[in-house]
């Protein structure tokens, strides 16, 4: 492994930005259980529903009214739509206090497919619109169904979640390549 | 009103902690799914472990509220798949996405607007989609518990199984990179 000795030192520098594993998923589970224990299941994907049903409500009340998904979803003054916008706040907070510089496009996509901006804008788009027509059509998304459901030991949660792992790795060896160069 | 400071005050810890992880950089998302990192697997495995524990603790004192989702063969397959390409494609889902806008990344604000589009394409066909393929296949809401018969046991069952993939992941990404070998062993 001599042969890379950047690749090593970038590795380190990225363990300090980061939290270890055990000590995060111990608090992420405490504000799980937090939430279970103050509202219900989490969720996010319902958050976009939220939205949507108070943009669209004051121009087509009646469209609103009678469809049947946002029947069954309230609306942005409600814990769902609270969530999503919270999740913005301390994903805030995190980039101000971890200190990390962001790219504008992932070095990895950008190895793939160069460094414009529009193409990577596009992909994220399409990508947006596929994980939120898969979640409202099973219910939920990796919180409001894999996390939320399998801590409930639904079996709905951990058949979503072992398939969306499947599909997401194959998804990504297409998109992004083999890492063969990266694993000598 | 208590509801939504409720829902801020999670979605702030829940988004921190992601961050902090590395689950909004699609660099890191992106490694991860293509074995080369194990944290964010990992992270997510053991916390869901730690929660099923923690759950199974507040029912036993008779605290919360579940629900939980039917499993539709058709309906929950497919839209996995759905999701699974979206998520490999973009490197972000539905929570990380705001987390990741938040944090400044642009990038995110399209998968949040691309993920509004979605839903508004969903909610517009939910009627004739629900009834096309989410009922025909619609097993109920199973779990586990229905299974090994007892509601305690299975969720200890489901901790060590998830805790048992954590460590199998750190044991199968770290072998497929040199970096990440160091810290599985």
């Amino acid at each position: 492994m001599d042969h890379m000795p950047t690749h090593q030192n970038e590795h380190r520098r990225e363990a300090t930005f980061y939290w270890p594993v055990l000590p995060a998923a111990l608090a992420l589970a405490g504000v799980i259980v937090f939430i279970f224990a103050t509202f219900g299941p989490p969720a996010s994907s319902s958050g976009f529903v939220s939205l949507l049903k108070g943009l669209l409500g004051p121009i087509f009340p009646d469209y609103i009214a009678h469809k049947e998904h946002y029947r069954i979803i309230p609306g942005p003054g409600s814990w769902l739509f609270a969530f999503v916008l919270g999740m913005a706040t301390g994903g805030y907070l995190g980039g101000l206090t971890l200190g990390k510089p962001l790219r504008k496009v992932p070095a990895l996509w950008e190895r793939r497919f160069g460094a414009r901006p529009g193409l990577r804008y596009a992909a994220c788009f399409l990508g947006g619109f596929l994980i939120l027509f898969g979640a409202r059509l099973a219910g939920g998304c990796t919180l409001g169904l894999f996390i939320s459901g399998s801590t409930q030991l639904a079996v709905s949660g951990l058949y979503f979640g072992i398939v969306i792992f499947a599909v997401a790795m194959l998804t990504s060896r297409l998109v992004y390549g083999s890492q063969k160069g990266d694993k000598k | 009103m208590t509801q939504v400071l409720l829902g801020l005050f999670s979605g702030i810890a829940f988004g921190f902690i992601v961050q902090r992880i590395g689950a909004t950089d699609p660099d890191k998302m992106a490694r991860a799914h293509l074995m080369v990192e194990p944290q964010i697997p990992q992270f997510m495995m053991l916390a869901v472990a730690f929660s099923a524990l923690g759950l199974a603790g507040l029912q036993a004192v008779g605290v919360g509220r579940t629900v939980i989702l039917p499993t539709s063969l058709a309906a929950t397959g497919i839209a996995a798949v759905i999701f699974g390409i979206g998520w490999g494609l973009c490197g972000y889902c539905p929570g990380t996405c705001w987390a990741a806008a938040g944090e400044g990344r642009l990038d995110a604000l399209f998968a949040l607007l691309g993920g509004l589009a979605g839903t508004a394409l969903f909610a517009h066909f939910h009627e004739g989609i629900i009834a096309a393929i989410y009922l025909p296949t619609n097993q109920g809401p199973l779990t586990l518990a229905d299974w090994v018969g007892n509601r305690f046991a299975a969720a200890v069952l489901l901790a060590a199984v998830f805790g048992a993939s954590a460590w199998a992941v750190g044991k199968i990404w770290g072998r497929h990179s040199g970096h990440g070998s160091e810290e599985a062993e």
